[in-house]
């Protein structure tokens, strides 16, 4: 038997659960309209439904981590790909852990598509086994990233509550400047949440339809003696190149609708070929955002958070501030424990000082120090509900940045995560 | 302003309380009458709040506020985050010009980083004073806060106001039939079974559970200053060392300012092999494991006297590698880096006397320390002159460009039977590369037109057995963080007291019975959805069925 094999499927199954589970939440939610049943019922019936899909796609996500493990003979957190399934996995927990005391359908509206996006994200880097490098061959790989992620994902889950919180309460008729202030961010949280899907929806199209570009660029670098070296990089595109690296040679490049030529370069100061392919996603991820938002406001003729804003009238913005908060208060000492204290051992180990202000011991610093703001804020300044929640939003913002932006922008000790 | 503190229960509050210490009812009317109360730290008046404060409170109050905390947490957080922007002079090793450096690799911006200091972030006196500050803040708001609040859950009065019991997050109220103590009594046993300590007095009642979660907190804050001092103790140079050894196999080094001595005796470097390896990877190499088996020798005698060798004595033994460093008294050496680089140890030339065609030999020569002499039949070699790292300075003479054995070059006076009494003078270039080969062949005839020999002799290291040579330089970090233990140890109590204040919440009931009247209040600083719960599930064995929600102040006052 393959375990590999079994482990990927396990992963697809895992996914179309998720998203069917997602669909039973919606039901539960928006159905209680049209539903001619008893309103009840009618909820009771299919939040169980999505509770139960969610339960069987996380024991499939499980079957997915062990036998990867198994086959790749070591524990699957070691790239981008492990972690963000990871992770995903985490957030699932976490919501599960968070829905059995509280019992709140719409939290699962909002944390499954949550988890969706992360593990189709996941999917976007390279899936296959990488064996381990040296400096993370230690025991500690196990401890520290599965603790970290699991503080990360009760804060996804606190997200998760505040958005709903959110769309919840502030109030899309008032034409007061504080309320449209409101009105804005919440707009503004769906935007970037549909970028990450454009974003999705443009890499897994273009992989689809197998495109392919590919460019050269003459590097003239001087070091840290001060002596020159030159030397060549190429890189490829799996997007059609809006933006071609700076000073770079087209190698090869299929035509796409008609784009047969980068239509500029990028900057001088985005150093080597990675940084223009970068620049070129966040382009297409921007554009086709763009469009599905574009599509989406043309269909609702209103703000989308204002689409969303009267399917949630049946619940207590208390409540699901309570949520938000409680999933932070289990969230924070994990957190703690597992992205500062266990990284410091470990980097004591590794890399012979426990703190060396690396770009993501820096962030996973500022992490903490935001949610240590927000719980003081909240125990001795009494900021609650529409405050708080506004940090929980951002907090988790932060929390994406400490997980993908480093690695994607800076890079640091902790690079061979494989962007 | 002057404030009456005194309640009407004839309680005398200090000043800045909010609910009066003895009966709770509140002191101060600027909310609603109906909202729930403000509960933190039960209403009481911090040590910051005196009437008529003295340059010492008022840095005592600076310090002692919660928001000034948020300030600081939060300009100490952007700052940290615009370290990160560029890479910091940190990471480097060897920045001559940092500023020429910033410049050249990342343009205007990174000059103007670089100029303002950012490039230094976390060494400035700027957010290294942050820190201090927010250590004064975590003791003074602690101090400040604990101690009152101590006191006033150690003296809690079962009778509360009726005000206060009123305007609690979590309210019940109901008439009562029957005797009011039994039935105190009664709730009072079921609170007991969900483990809270009850007192009653008369048909009053306090149930209170978990108080030791609200040390929590400055359980925490004492862990984490315990952390900021003990990094700040890094800063005693006795109690920190950090230096870089690098060394061939089969080299010995001291280490620098210390009695200690470590031998590289085997380095090893294994990759994977390419069916291991998935189809992206196959045919790059990518290493498994390296490891130092590195020997830790302590100086006994002779350390530093300049024509002795030391005599050294065996302490540790391990193999080094990336997550497994060797650790002796506190002193640890880890595996930093390695380098490929062919380097030889020994070599086993012979003596060729190329008139005869008569071989001599071999004799071992070691490139580091080589000694004086050498004998190779029946001739007699003394080394004259050596240089590990052969080249030509401006005026072209022989010099040795570094210390290390790169290109090492030997020059011998050759002395015995058939040769004049001062010998004849040869170069040895034991590197089997053509470009050192031709030189020694050059030098040699030089030598020759300059009388000093007859170009008889000439070396041959034959077998490839007579070579020994390193292949790999490995980079040892060796270091002494003597403040380590106190930053586990304040990493510790910071996370117990973590786990004392958010896995358990602080919950306590009041209830009071007036005239067949049932009143009852709940207050947790965590989680009212689980006292309500509780409250709920007590009354409800108690014979009163309420929903939990309906519990919950908040909502009623909507």
């Amino acid at each position: 038997m393959n375990w590999l094999s079994v482990s990927s499927d396990a992963f697809i199954i895992a996914f179309f659960l998720y998203c069917f589970s997602f669909i039973g939440f919606c039901i539960a939610i928006g159905g209680s309209r049209w539903s001619n049943r008893d309103i009840e019922v009618h909820k009771k019936r299919w939040s169980r439904i999505a509770f139960s899909l969610a339960i069987l796609g996380w024991v499939s996500h499980l079957v997915f981590f062990f036998t990867r493990w198994k086959g790749g003979g070591h524990i699957p957190t070691s790239n981008m790909y492990e972690f963000m399934t990871f992770l995903g996995m985490a957030i699932m927990f976490a919501f599960i852990v968070v829905y059995l005391i509280y019992r709140t359908t719409l939290l699962g509206a909002f944390a499954t598509p949550l988890v969706v996006i992360i593990i189709a994200y996941a999917s976007v880097f390279p899936s296959e086994v990488q064996p381990l490098i040296p400096a993370l061959n230690s025991i500690w790989l196990k401890i520290h990233v599965t603790t970290a992620a699991s503080g990360e994902a009760f804060f996804a889950v606190s997200f998760a509550a505040a958005l709903v919180q959110l769309l919840r309460v502030v109030d899309f008729k008032s034409k007061e400047k504080s309320a449209v202030r409101q009105q804005r961010g919440v707009e503004w949280v769906l935007i970037f949440i549909i970028v990450i899907i454009g974003f999705l929806v443009s890499v897994f199209g273009f992989r689809a339809g197998g495109y392919e570009a590919e460019f050269r660029q003459e590097n003239f670098e001087i070091d840290q003696q001060g002596q020159a070296l030159d030397s060549t990089a190429s890189v490829k595109y799996d997007l059609p190149p809006i933006v071609a690296p700076y000073n770079s040679e087209t190698v090869s490049m299929k035509s796409f609708l008609g784009l047969s030529e980068p239509l500029f370069e990028a900057p001088s100061w985005m150093n080597g070929v990675n940084a223009g392919r970068k620049l070129n996603t966040v382009i297409w991820s921007l554009l086709s955002g763009a469009i599905l938002y574009g599509i989406a406001r043309l269909i609702a003729r209103k703000p989308l958070a204002a689409v969303i804003h009267p399917h949630l009238d049946g619940i207590d913005p208390e409540d699901l501030d309570e949520i938000s908060y409680r999933s932070i208060a289990i969230g924070f000492p994990v957190f703690t424990l597992g992205a500062l204290i266990f990284a410091m051992i470990w980097a004591q180990i590794a890399w012979s000082r426990f703190w060396g202000w690396d770009p993501k011991e820096v962030w996973a610093l500022i992490t903490w120090l935001f949610y240590s703001a927000y719980l003081h804020l909240r125990l001795s300044r009494g900021w609650q509900g529409t405050r708080s929640a506004w940090l929980a939003v951002i907090g988790f913002i932060v929390v994406l940045f400490t997980l993908i932006g480093v690695n994607l922008v800076i890079a640091g000790l902790h690079s061979y995560a494989g962007v | 302003m002057f404030q009456n503190t005194k309640c009407e229960c004839g309680h005398q509050n200090p000043t800045g309380t909010v609910l009066c210490e003895y009966c709770g009812k509140p002191l101060l009317e600027d909310l609603p009458l109906d909202s729930p109360l403000e509960m933190r730290y039960d209403g009481i008046a911090r040590r910051s709040q005196k009437s008529n404060p003295a340059l010492i409170d008022r840095v005592w109050n600076f310090f002692s506020s919660v928001k000034i905390a948020v300030y600081l947490i939060i300009i100490t957080l952007v700052g940290a985050a615009v370290g990160t922007i560029y890479p910091q002079e940190s990471t480097f090793i060897n920045l001559d010009d940092p500023a020429g450096y910033y410049r050249a690799a990342y343009g205007t911006s990174g000059a103007i980083y670089q100029a303002l200091g950012f490039s230094r972030t976390y060494e400035s006196w700027w957010f290294v004073g942050l820190l201090v500050m927010i250590g004064t803040s975590l003791v003074i708001c602690s101090l400040d806060r604990v101690l009152p609040l101590y006191k006033a859950l150690s003296k809690q009065q079962v009778r509360k106001h009726l005000t206060f019991i009123n305007r609690q997050q979590t309210i019940f109220s109901t008439t009562i039939e029957g005797e009011p103590e039994a039935w105190v009594e009664s709730f009072g046993k079921q609170l007991k079974r969900k483990r809270y300590n009850v007192k009653r007095d008369g048909t009053a009642l306090l149930a209170e559970k978990n108080r030791f979660s609200r040390w929590g907190p400055y359980i925490n804050h004492i862990g984490l200053i315990v952390f900021l001092l003990a990094v700040l103790g890094r800063g005693v140079p006795a109690w920190h060392m950090d230096q870089y050894v690098s060394m061939d196999e089969g080299q010995t080094k001291q280490i620098p300012n210390t009695n200690y001595y470590v031998k590289n005796e085997d380095f090893t470097v294994e990759y994977y092999k390419d069916e291991e390896l998935p189809d992206a990877l196959k045919g790059t190499a990518r290493a498994k494991l390296y490891e130092t088996k590195a020997v830790l020798y302590e100086c006994t005698a002779d350390c530093d006297d300049p024509i002795k060798d030391p005599v050294l004595q065996e302490v540790e033994r391990h193999d080094i590698q990336v997550n497994s460093p060797l650790s002796y008294k506190g002193l640890k050496l880890y595996q930093y880096n390695y380098e490929q680089r062919i380097r030889l140890i020994t070599v086993k030339p012979l003596l060729v006397d190329s008139q005869t065609g008569e071989e001599y030999g071999p004799f071992e020569l070691p490139v580091s320390n080589p000694p004086l002499t050498y004998t190779a039949g029946p001739y007699t070699l003394k080394l004259s002159d050596f240089f590990p790292d052969f080249g030509m300075d401006e005026q072209s003479r022989p010099m040795t460009k570094s210390r290390d054995p790169n290109n090492p070059a030997f020059v011998f006076i050759v002395t015995g039977p058939g040769l004049q009494e001062s010998g004849e003078m040869y170069i040895y270039f034991p590197l089997p590369n053509a470009e050192d080969k031709q030189l020694q062949q050059l030098l040699n005839e030089s030598f020759k037109k300059s009388g000093n020999n007859t170009g008889r002799f000439s070396f041959k290291v034959g077998k490839m057995e007579n070579v020994s040579y390193s292949e790999y330089t490995t980079y040892l970090n060796v270091r002494v963080d003597r403040a380590m233990p106190f930053i586990w140890v304040g990493a510790a109590i910071s996370m117990i007291g973590l786990v004392m204040g958010f896995y358990w919440q602080h919950r306590r009931v009041w209830l009071r019975i007036d005239g067949g009247v049932l009143t009852l209040g709940a207050h947790t600083n965590k989680n009212t959805f689980g006292v309500r719960n509780e409250v709920a599930g007590a009354l409800k064995k108690a014979g009163i069925e309420v929903n939990p929600k309906a519990l919950d102040n908040r909502r009623n006052t909507h």
